[in-house]
């Protein structure tokens, strides 16, 4: 509870964080309830229009209601965001704990695998597994579908989502492992840590009550500024088109579907791009104010 | 308590080594860090024997393979007759009920995300001692007689100051009702006003609760006060091993000798008439230390037959072991 | 004769977010030339901010010189603007610190930070520098200098670094020699040769010391005068012989007492001061001992007293003569 009086005594973090948990996760939560028309129903009488009363941010060229659109690709970010971010974060703790706690050959294994992660470009290793890994689950999805005689879950766009997840979680998990093993290692010299192997605690429970509780403070920064990063490489991926696909919304792929039109309406591109930007400055400062929260010299 | 002829602990020919690794992918041992470096000796029920020497002689490395922390490199630490270094899980959590330590910094010894009821019943729930009520019943009985308030359980360690920290440790260390404490320079990270709150409670914990400390200490005024006997140690050996009159009084070993002789006294009168041997250079490094008697490279005494062979503990009488071929 | 370094009234206070911790809160002495004074007392209790507030490296903001005058040869230093502050630190009050691991930077070689100072102050050339330092390092007792003055602070031991330290203090000629904890960090033997050291140059050369710390045994053999410090003010002062043999304060008594020493067998039980040091936020209205004094009367709680005489050069700041029971 005092790092949250820290956290919030800085008034522009708490600003963020409260943009970041309406804007982004009720507004997500509750997209079906908040928009104002169907985001995927397309008007052809209004097409490409500039914002009106109908139409707070106008239409775009297939005449879908922007509004709607951004609503419901905040509900896109939100769960590629979580998802992503709580599959890597877990990934990367217990690896990254077992890793600086037990040491040796495990160690030395987990850190190698996350060096060759880490040299790797990670756009193309996204790029990589969205052009092998989506062709197959889709191949497995239909077959699926014919065994089980189901119908348009190959189509739906869930595969897509799917991807998404993997390729981010899969980029993401060495960054966590790495802050997770170097504050083992650090942690695990403390003299409570023998103290309670000294009282006849059991490995686990060393682990789970002694070392990790107090090697948690980075990750709650790290966790902020990821889902920042996650939102960030979503609408990437989806404006390079191996992300999520038309005609379900991202923000991303709507600067794409929108690009063409750029000159006639700005707006179309402009107000997504702007809505990614805000959304990642927020995370960035929510994570410098944990950063600054957490930090023992502030104190 | 009396000290009597039974013996607790007995520690016979131990060595802790820690590799020195290199390399990037496959890593290679280089050398070893002779940390304790063969040493011996026993420790009776109800005394405390204290283990004096420098920064990096192996007097802590000792306390920890003593209690399995470290498991030892050789030898055997036989505690009430059962070598430590076979026992692995569940029979190793036993033993360590009745061995427990007290450690250096009170700052880090203590996790700062448990409370102090936490903290002090863990070991009642490791060992199934206690549960609900009777732990808590416990736990403040425990900080009673470490001399806090019971009322504080709910704390949580950044609440205390150094010397009230290093009780909560104490409170831990006492939960399990163990029989032999290993007192880990548990006084040198304190404030001097408070080292003696902290010196006359382990006292009084001894005389009440039969306890047999070995006690680790860098501070040889201290060691005087709180041992029975004392064992001095350099470079990963004992030097020398006497009861503490006849170790203060008329020491042998020449490290000895010049160790004393560098404690200053505080007493100007005294201070002026005193000698002092000013031992040259500094300790060498435990990777390489000197063939022969570890000590010759220093030593004023020091002649060629001292870097020929390790000299052994041997007893001078009166139970005065001393390992130097010159005296 | 004027003395050559006086301080009167100096206040230093911190600025936390709990309130304004009043660090260093009336302390007055006076160091005549060649004398060795000793400031003994405990963390916290603004020892080495008096010292830093000396040189006038009191980080500011938090800390703050709210008050005092500091006179050295004839200079008031506290009026003095930066410029000429850095004409006078390190060159006539040098200062030696307790670590040596961290004053020493690890990227510069041992000449180039024993050269900075005597470039900057003596207005040496390059080569004369270097011979100057090597002539340095001869005298601090460290071998070899002429290959040891190109190598880099992790090159050296503890004891060896804390030389350099001492190499560098002294290379400019300083009156007066500040030193904070000297030897703390460093073992038995290895503080025997620092200290023995130190007492040697400085009586060959003149130099007056303050040395700090809270071991009243290192200060027994080393210095002429000695001053206790309790929660930011000076309690005692009094020649060192007369302090140890005489001493009038509650807190200087139970100091002596609390502390075990190395000539004297096992008394039952070490004097105990009760409770902690006052907070300095908001330290008690009367005498700052008072809370923790086994002498204290009504009168000790209500005003705060002031430097009294006992003797000729002898003055302790407490209501009650203990020695008679009574004021």
């Amino acid at each position: 509870m005092m790092l949250w009086r820290r956290f919030a005594s800085n008034r522009f973090a708490l600003v963020c964080m409260i943009v970041i948990v309406l804007g982004l996760y009720v507004t997500g939560i509750f997209a079906p309830l908040l928009s104002p028309y169907v985001p995927t129903a397309q008007n052809l009488d209004a097409v490409a229009q500039g914002p009106s009363i109908a139409h707070w941010l106008g239409t775009d060229e297939l005449g879908r209601d922007l509004l709607s659109r951004i609503i419901w690709g905040a509900r896109t970010a939100a769960i590629v965001s979580i998802v992503a971010v709580s599959l890597s974060t877990i990934i990367g703790v217990v690896l990254g704990a077992l890793s600086g706690y037990l040491g040796g050959w495990f160690d030395t294994l987990i850190m190698r695998v996350s060096d060759i992660l880490f040299a790797f470009p990670s756009l193309l290793f996204v790029i990589f597994i969205a052009a092998t890994v989506k062709p197959s689950a889709v191949r497995f999805v239909e077959q699926m579908e014919i065994a089980w005689g189901m119908r348009g879950l190959a189509r739906s766009g869930i595969i897509d989502y799917f991807v998404v997840f993997t390729a981010l979680s899969v980029i993401a998990w060495p960054g966590m492992a790495r802050l997770i093993r170097g504050q083992v290692l650090s942690v695990k010299r403390m003299e409570y840590v023998a103290a309670a192997e000294s009282i006849g605690a059991s490995t686990y429970r060393i682990i789970f009550r002694h070392v990790l509780p107090n090697c948690l403070s980075p990750v709650l920064v790290a966790v902020s500024m990821g889902l920042g990063g996650a939102v960030m490489s979503e609408s990437v991926l989806s404006y390079l088109g191996v992300g999520i696909q038309p005609p379900n919304a991202s923000w991303g792929a709507m600067i794409w579907e929108n690009s063409g039109e750029w000159r006639l309406h700005p707006h179309l591109i402009f107000i997504p791009g702007a809505v990614v930007a805000i959304v990642i400055f927020c995370f960035n400062f929510i994570g410098d104010g944990l950063n600054d929260a957490l930090n023992p010299r502030n104190r | 308590m009396p000290i009597g002829d039974e013996i607790l602990l007995d520690v016979k020919d131990l060595k802790m080594y820690f590799p020195i690794k290199s390399g990037m992918v496959f890593q290679r041992k280089v050398g070893d860090v002779k940390a304790v470096d063969g040493i011996s000796f026993t420790v009776k029920k109800g005394e405390t024997l204290g283990l004096v020497g420098e920064s990096g002689c192996g007097k802590s490395t000792t306390g920890r393979a003593i209690l399995q922390l470290y498991r030892p490199t050789a030898g055997q630490v036989l505690f009430e007759g059962e070598n430590l270094g076979d026992l692995r899980g569940n029979k190793l959590r036993k033993v360590r009920r009745k061995m427990q330590m007290i450690f250096q910094d009170p700052y880090a010894s203590l996790n700062p995300r448990q409370s102090l009821g936490s903290i002090i019943g863990e070991p009642l729930v490791i060992h199934g001692l206690a549960k609900g009520k009777d732990k808590q019943e416990r736990v403040q009985e425990l900080l009673r007689i470490v001399g806090l308030n019971p009322y504080f359980v709910n704390r949580y360690p950044h609440e205390f100051s150094g010397g009230q920290r290093q009780r909560i440790g104490i409170a831990r260390a006492l939960a399990v009702q163990p029989s032999f404490i290993i007192c880990d320079e548990p006084i040198s990270a304190l404030d001097v006003s408070i080292r003696a709150q902290i010196l006359n409670l382990l006292e009084d914990l001894q005389e009440q609760f039969d306890l047999t400390y070995l006690f680790i200490a860098h501070d040889l005024s201290v060691v005087r006060h709180i041992s029975d006997r004392v064992a001095v140690m350099y470079l990963g050996r004992i030097a020398e091993l006497a009861d503490r009159k006849a170790l203060y009084e008329n020491p042998l070993h020449p490290y000895t000798k010049a160790l004393l002789s560098a404690v200053p006294i505080p007493d100007p009168t005294v201070e002026a008439k005193r000698e002092r041997i000013i031992l040259t250079g500094d300790v060498p490094s435990p990777v390489k230390p000197p063939a022969g008697c570890n000590f010759h490279t220093r030593c004023p005494m020091a002649i060629p037959q001292c870097s020929q062979f390790v000299p052994p503990l041997v007893d001078k009488g009166g139970r005065h072991h001393v390992a130097c071929i010159r005296v | 004769m004027a003395p050559l370094l006086s301080v009167r009234d100096l206040k230093t206070y911190f600025r936390t977010p709990d309130g304004v911790v009043h660090a260093v809160d009336g302390v007055s002495f006076d160091l005549a030339a060649g004398e060795r004074l000793g400031i003994v007392g405990e963390s916290g209790c603004g020892k080495s901010v008096t010292a830093l507030s000396l040189m006038r490296l009191i980080p500011q903001p938090p800390g703050r010189i709210v008050g005092g005058e500091v006179t050295f040869d004839g200079m008031d230093l506290l009026a003095l603007d930066e410029e000429e502050v850095r004409s006078v630190r390190g060159n006539k009050i040098a200062m030696i610190f307790q670590d040596p691991m961290t004053s020493l930077n690890p990227v510069l070689t041992i000449r180039r930070q024993l050269s900075e100072g005597l470039e900057l102050h003596k207005g040496m050339s390059r080569s004369q520098a270097r011979r100057h330092s090597i002539e340095l390092l001869r005298m601090v007792g460290i071998p070899s200098p002429e290959s040891r003055v190109d190598d880099y602070p992790h090159q050296f031991s503890g004891g060896m670094r804390q030389r350099v330290m001492i190499a560098m203090a002294l290379s400019c000629d300083p009156q007066v020699l500040l030193a904070d904890e000297p030897t703390t960090a460093l073992d038995v033997t290895i503080q025997a040769q620092i200290l023995d050291l130190v007492k040697r140059l400085c009586v060959e050369r003149r130099t007056a010391v303050i040395l700090i710390t809270h071991d009243l045994g290192v200060l027994a053999g080393m210095t002429d005068r000695l001053a206790v410090m309790y929660a930011g003010r000076i309690v005692e002062t009094a020649p060192t012989a007369e302090l140890y043999e005489n001493p009038k304060h509650p807190y200087t008594i139970a100091l002596m007492k609390s502390v075990p020493r190395l000539d004297e067998e096992r008394r039952e039980k070490l004097f105990v001061i009760d409770g902690l040091p006052p907070d300095l936020i908001d330290p008690p209205k009367g005498c700052r001992f008072a809370p923790r004094c086994f002498a204290v009367i009504d009168k000790c709680w209500e005003e705060m007293p002031e430097l009294m005489r006992v003797t000729e050069g002898h003055n302790a700041a407490c209501w009650v003569d203990v020695s008679k029971g009574r004021s």
